[in-house]
């Protein structure tokens, strides 16, 4: 009992400790006479579009029919052409009978779109998964030539790996955008994408690699006394060892993919980062978006680790 | 059923060649019990997983019913699922159940149906006295389990031959001898067993034939009573005075 009183004294100082830095933000931004305008925020995530419906020809409203939240006006033109529009009731302009010129509103249909936040949101989700995927067949496979009795094999991964640790993400994004995607022609998503999940493949080899190495030798031997091929044993004993050792590292590898992929913005792809960019050239509020978007990142960031310590209880069972 | 050709396995290092296994000839005839004995280092541990490629031999011959080791040609594979091994460490596949453990190799290699491997797999689990644990992980049994297992896993594959790595070693005193109680029953249904073993009383009560190996060569064969009361040569009557 008196030990856990103590330890929530503990908790309490962490608080109270992180309220005063938050504090002390506070009252820097205060100084410098910042407008908070965090009510802009929410409508770059999702707003209301309302789309004007012109009439199409110099008509006479024959009709109006309400229905729920819309209403059908019906126009006949001077040649006795029909055709009806729908518009929300609270923003209809027309009466019946009344004549209209070609151009005169009837009114406007409004509807929800999703704004460049969750946009960008989006895209930087698919953007990380299907380079995570990709990246970890890449890494997969490397590791396994890293691990091979193939001397040809073995030299290219290391090649491969040492090239891609030894150079900085934002050079080689630069690289395949405006080297390979000229070369090859390929489109500077498929060039972000690409360019992401190389980078991650080198990594993730090493992880597997040293995952392989560290299963004990006798569990080769083992399966192979049984009969087994090498493949065979990779794929039934080595491998699932392997990768339940290595999921600690390989979550803070594909953790760090999704943090990385905010560089494709440079590149002119409108992920997340590249969104707040822009929404902050049209808002002025720099700071509050660049809050949303460390935010976001956050999310994405810890969901995912979440996940993965779901997957590591779950494999557990047998330790 | 298992001949050895002046087998020669030799390591290179620091300049210095070293003969782990130098010039071994033994024939091991069907349903012998053949144990292996000798100080630590004396290629015995070696020779013994030559006879299964798990290590490579630099010279010789090894004729497992008639195929040979040497001839490159050898699908080792084929070989191997032959020749059953149980290891000091019992090596059991830690992410898999005890059932598991022992239906993998039969479905993959065998290509048994799962049932029917199942089936094979409860049946040497009461054989070798643990079938209440089948759905246990191996972590969760003691190392005289384990190796009990590792033995129903190498039986599982109907193999010709079991060889046996120094199989008490690794285990508690008090667990010795429920595995060599296994091992003297898988003896005497007429299972071919070549067994590396400190364990003399199983030496003397369960072989057929004994060989004395030290510093890679055979120093010395014969059957138990020979070797244990009247030894020639005077290598192996100091390992004796040594351990008995």
């Amino acid at each position: 009992m008196k030990s856990r009183k103590q330890i929530w004294l503990w908790h309490l100082l962490t608080v109270f400790i992180l309220l005063l830095l938050g504090a002390g933000l506070w009252v820097a931004t205060k100084k410098i006479d910042y407008t908070w305008r965090w009510n802009r925020v929410p409508q770059y995530f999702a707003y209301v579009d309302e789309t004007l419906v012109p009439a199409p020809f110099d008509a006479r409203v024959a009709s109006l029919q309400r229905s729920g939240g819309s209403t059908a006006v019906k126009l006949t033109g001077e040649n006795g052409e029909e055709k009806t529009f729908e518009v929300d009731n609270d923003s209809l302009k027309v009466s019946e009978n009344e004549e209209l010129f070609q151009g005169d509103y009837l009114g406007s249909v409004s509807s929800w779109r999703l704004g460049p936040l969750s946009v960008g949101l989006w895209n930087t989700l698919w953007i990380s998964a299907v380079s995570s995927v990709i990246g970890l067949i890449i890494g997969l496979i490397t590791g396994l030539c890293r691990v091979s009795n193939n001397p040809t094999l073995r030299n290219l991964s290391v090649a491969y790996i040492e090239l891609i640790r030894g150079t900085p993400l934002l050079v080689q994004l630069f690289i395949f955008y405006f080297f390979l995607g000229t070369v090859l022609d390929i489109s500077r998503i498929l060039a972000g994408i690409s360019a992401l999940a190389i980078f991650a493949g080198a990594y993730v080899a090493e992880i597997i690699r040293a995952g392989i190495q560290s299963i004990p030798k006798g569990q080769m031997e083992a399966a192979r006394s049984l009969g087994m091929s090498v493949p065979q044993a990779m794929t039934h004993i080595i491998l699932p060892q392997a990768f339940k050792r290595t999921l600690p590292p390989l979550a803070g590898q594909f953790i760090s993919l999704i943090k990385d992929s905010s560089l494709v913005s440079v590149i002119a792809i409108t992920d997340l980062t590249k969104s707040g960019r822009e929404v902050i050239t049209s808002t002025f509020a720099t700071f509050e978006i660049w809050f949303v978007v460390a935010f976001l990142y956050l999310l994405l960031t810890s969901v995912l680790s979440q996940v993965i310590s779901w997957v590591e209880r779950r494999l557990a069972i047998s330790d | 059923m298992i001949k050895t050709v002046d087998l020669k396995k030799t390591f290179v290092g620091r300049g210095q060649t070293v003969y782990a296994v130098d010039g071994v000839t033994s024939h091991i005839k069907p349903a012998e019990v053949v144990v292996i004995i000798g100080p630590s280092g004396s290629g015995k541990s070696t020779y013994l997983r030559c006879l299964n490629g798990l290590e490579t031999f630099t010279s010789g011959h090894i004729m497992i019913d008639g195929v040979d080791l040497a001839n490159k040609k050898t699908d080792l594979n084929l070989v191997r699922r032959e020749v059953g091994m149980v290891f000091q460490q019992f090596n059991l596949f830690p992410h898999k159940t005890v059932l598991e453990n022992i239906i993998l190799a039969q479905q993959v290699v065998r290509k048994r149906k799962r049932d029917e491997a199942e089936k094979k797999a409860r049946q040497l689990l009461k054989k070798v006295g643990i079938a209440e644990k089948e759905n246990e992980y191996p972590i969760r049994l003691s190392g005289g389990q384990q190796q009990r297992v590792a033995i129903a896993r190498a039986l599982a594959m109907d193999p010709k031959i079991m060889l046996f790595d120094e199989p008490t070693s690794a285990l508690d005193p008090e667990m010795v001898g429920e595995v060599l109680e296994v091992m003297k029953q898988l003896a005497r249904e007429g299972m071919t067993m070549v067994v590396v073993t400190h364990e003399m009383g199983f030496a003397r009560e369960v072989a057929d034939r004994v060989l004395f190996m030290d510093q890679g060569k055979l120093v010395e064969e014969g059957t138990p009573e020979h070797f244990f009361t009247a030894p020639r040569e005077e290598r192996a009557k100091a390992f004796l005075k040594q351990v008995l």
